[in-house]
């Protein structure tokens, strides 16, 4: 009998080797709603979207020390969004058409998977689930791939004609993938089966005929659409529903073609996780004309709030407001600028409604509004710590000016609006900051300020180890201490840093990751 | 010759059919036909359309329309082409393509000659499940779990096992011959992916097997995922992946032959391997239709 006889009969014979070297890919729904610190499992790190890693092997007092361990260049890749999922020492990263599993200990590849045509799109990486990675294709699907071998298992569209996916990373909760977008009749959230891909529910953010919410679009204007759902959410599993930001109404610039309200669009929803039933909404921003979409993510806290514990939904919007809301009912608790300039409102109403001041409607020659159409903040992650009660965030402090095309205000003529421009007024000008906020009441507690680059920087990663980590769009990657925002470290990655980091611990050591222009970084103590 | 010879050579004839028929099933349905090509169907005429293919187009297209450095494959199993007809291959060698590095050939080619490029170009993007062998599928399908062995490596649409390459969609990737090579010659070319992404660090795609004792004399079998000088990611004959350092390896043997057994015209009789090919050139996932106005795009900002 030859080597390769006896290696046929070996497939035969389970051998048992060290525990340590072996990775399963198995990843449950226990270990999803209680996660192992050690692993990575979704987008925002946990179901409440806290960013909030338990690792504490890197701390304030340590991570001046820490350095570059491996770096995997995704060939051809650019922009990436993606954040480092890992498992059991196995890392998967993303764009459309394309997933790498790495050995997350190494940054060598263990699978691809690819397909053609090559796309560079903004994506923003893959879910996981049992033996599955579910990833974006560049054409509208949901991909499901086994997560051991990148072999296709499945492939799902949106099952409403004329809709398209817009690449959130895919989200797993009960056995469902949830992934949004929008086209035809607006933005839209659908849940498949994680092990077939059936569609289960679909959500419309804008309302039909007949539905509730429809009348807050004038005429036939709901059919203009807008509202593009471009990120994932977070999820409640006690309440059994997931709560999840929507886009701006179109046309973006110009609302005398569409009155009303325009529901949901900017708003934050709360949906059933099994039906997809509207469970309540908050609208930030009614009858936007400044695309200030509600793509911030939805940060879920249980904390005590004046005195009574409560379930709460935190969110930094676009439009420079931030919101404290009790996530049971959808009631609006704290609505408070968290920049220094917000000129369009001059408070909320007792049931959260803008009180709007003039001036701000786009016009032909340009209205100031602050913060500018690129918000206050964007959809890059924000972080909250259970140890410091703070939110951190990438703020952007500046105003802008917003047009339209033209000055007819008869149905269809009004254009679409043409665009924004930050304001030129020097004092008024586009500044980065990553900054932390009293979760409960929006008080700035410190600052950190970065290079401003008029983009915005990527998500921030919060650390039990007492260390913020927040990128630079310009490559700086950054560790802060959670308490002063004091920096104690930096790495220039070399590339545009437009993705939030991840943290994640292999064999006993604390590695932090982050996705740079084309590149994933892993960090680590020497 | 005996009845096993027969079959082979009677699946390599069906290729060579099927190549110049109908290759364009998958890619960009509901494109226009267009003109219709008047070298399909003439063996002279598309191995002059291969000769001018090699002299011009593989310096970016790649030997056998199989990817370059400058340019993405013409002929790739994943089958998804933005040029669908012999018609819209024809105005891309002919007029080039805009915006790209495409150049139009039009000038250095007379019409005659572009046709029998893409007469040859259509060939190579035939695959088995264009024209399936003859035989009993779901007798094959039978050999293939059980006597056949197959699902001891392989796996398809989730069924089976991880070691091996998937083939759920085996007959949308690979020609006939190829699978006849697979299972009967030790050496026989894969072809690569086609794929877009160029990749400096692929995996290896060899399956290559290998037998590696850990520092504690712990002995495992598995494939190679990739390696390193300093790491090794196995996939082990128990379906588990491994990560493995070096300096915790006492010993890599690299297995001189690949897993896969190319007896299989020993192993079968005539009548089981024609059915075991007639289920292999079917397994096909097609690809799902394409959306209109193209593409999918970036989303908004």
């Amino acid at each position: 009998m030859d080597q390769y006889r006896q290696l046929r009969s070996a497939v035969f014979v389970c051998l048992l080797f060290s525990a340590a070297a072996m990775v399963a890919a198995q990843v449950t729904d226990q270990e999803l709603l209680n996660p192992d610190p050690n692993d990575w499992l979704l987008y925002s790190g946990t179901y409440n979207s806290q960013r909030h890693s338990l690792l504490k092997q890197i701390t304030t007092g340590n991570v001046a020390t820490m350095q570059a361990k491996w770096v995997f260049h995704m060939f051809g890749a650019k922009d990436l969004e993606a954040v480092p999922i890992v498992y059991k020492g196995v890392m998967y990263v993303a764009q459309y058409n394309r997933v790498h599993a790495l050995d997350a200990a190494t940054g060598r590849v263990i699978w691809e998977w690819q397909r053609q045509p090559a796309n560079v799109g903004w994506q923003r990486g893959v879910g996981i689930y049992n033996n599955k990675v579910y990833a974006m294709t560049g054409d509208s699907s949901v991909i499901a791939l086994d997560a051991r071998t990148g072999n296709p298992i499945w492939e799902a569209r949106p099952s409403q004609e004329g809709k398209r996916f817009q690449g959130p990373a895919p989200f797993v909760a009960k056995g469902k993938v949830i992934a949004s977008g929008s086209g035809q009749g607006g933005g839209f959230i659908e849940a498949f089966d994680s092990e077939t891909g059936k569609p289960v529910w679909h959500w419309n953010a804008i309302p039909g005929p007949g539905e509730p919410g429809h009348e807050t679009w004038a005429g036939d204007s709901w059919k203009n659409g807008g509202t593009p759902i471009w990120v994932s959410g977070s999820y409640d599993p006690q309440m059994n529903a997931i709560f999840w930001g929507t886009g701006q109404p179109s046309p973006d610039f110009v609302g005398d073609n569409r009155e009303g309200d325009n529901l949901y669009s900017d708003s934050i929803v709360a949906l059933d996780l099994d039906t997809g039933k509207l469970k309540w909404h908050y609208q930030n921003t009614p009858h936007d004309v400044h695309d200030w979409d509600s793509m911030e993510m939805p940060v879920l806290i249980d904390t005590v709030y004046q005195g009574q514990p409560r379930k709460l939904l935190l969110q930094a919007n676009r439009n420079g407001m931030y919101y404290v809301i009790d996530r049971t009912t959808g009631k609006l608790l704290v609505g408070t600028p968290f920049v220094s300039r917000v000129d369009w409102n001059k408070g909320l109403s007792p049931e959260g409604r803008p009180i709007l001041t003039p001036g701000h409607e786009p016009t032909v020659t340009g209205a100031k509004t602050c913060p500018s159409t690129a918000g206050a903040t964007n959809w890059p992650s924000p972080a909250y710590n259970p140890d410091t009660k703070l939110f951190y965030l990438i703020v952007q402090e500046g105003c802008g000016i917003t047009f339209r095309q033209s000055a007819n205000t008869q149905a269809g003529q009004g254009g679409s609006g043409t665009a924004y421009m930050e304001s030129p007024v020097p004092e008024e000008n586009w500044q980065l900051f990553v900054r932390a906020l009293d979760a409960t009441t929006g008080k700035k507690v410190w600052d950190y300020q970065q290079v401003s680059s008029h983009h915005y920087g990527p998500g921030v990663l919060s650390t039990a180890g007492g260390v913020i980590f927040a990128g630079e769009q310009q490559g700086e990657f950054t560790a802060l201490d959670a308490k002063s925002g004091k920096p104690l470290w930096h790495f220039n990655t070399g590339g545009l840093i437009t993705a939030g980091p991840s943290t994640y611990m292999v064999d006993g050591k604390q590695y932090v990751a982050i996705a740079s222009y084309a590149n994933v970084f892993a960090f680590a103590l020497p | 010759m005996n009845k096993y010879s027969i079959a082979i050579v009677g699946a390599a004839a069906l290729v060579a059919a099927s190549a110049g028929v109908s290759a364009q099933r998958g890619g960009r349905g509901g494109a226009p036909a267009g003109p219709a090509n008047p070298a399909i169907g003439n063996q002279q005429a598309i191995q002059e359309g291969e000769a001018i293919y090699n002299q011009t187009c593989t310096a970016c297209h790649g030997k056998d329309g199989s990817a370059g450095e400058m340019a993405p494959a013409v002929a790739a199993p994943s089958r998804r082409y933005n040029r669908v007809t012999d018609a819209q291959v024809f105005d891309a060698v002919k007029n080039g393509i805009p915006q790209t590095q495409m150049p139009p050939f039009g000038g250095r080619f007379s019409d005659d000659q572009i046709w029998k490029i893409v007469a040859y170009i259509h060939g190579l993007r035939g695959t088995a499940i264009d024209a399936p062998t003859q035989g009993n599928a779901a007798n094959g399908e039978q050999i293939f779990w059980n006597k056949g062995q197959c699902g001891t490596c392989h796996m398809i649409n989730a069924k089976g096992s991880l070691l091996g390459p998937d083939l759920s969609n085996l007959a949308g990737m690979r020609k006939t011959q190829s699978i006849v090579n697979a299972l009967t010659k030790e050496i026989h070319r894969i072809p690569g992916d086609g794929g877009t992404h160029d990749s400096v660090l692929m995996p290896l795609q060899t399956y290559q097997p290998v037998r590696v004792t850990l520092a504690d004399g712990k002995v495992m079998n598995g494939v190679l995922r990739n390696e390193d000088s300093f790491s090794l990611q196995v996939f082990g004959t128990d379906n588990q992946l491994y990560l493995l350092e070096r300096a915790k390896v006492k010993e890599v043997y690299y297995q001189p032959k690949s897993l896969m057994p190319t007896d299989y015209d020993k192993r079968l009789t005539p009548q089981e391997f024609q059915d075991l090919m007639a289920f292999l050139t079917r397994l096909y996932v097609a690809p799902l239709p394409p959306l209109p106005g193209g593409r999918g795009g970036p989303p908004p900002a």
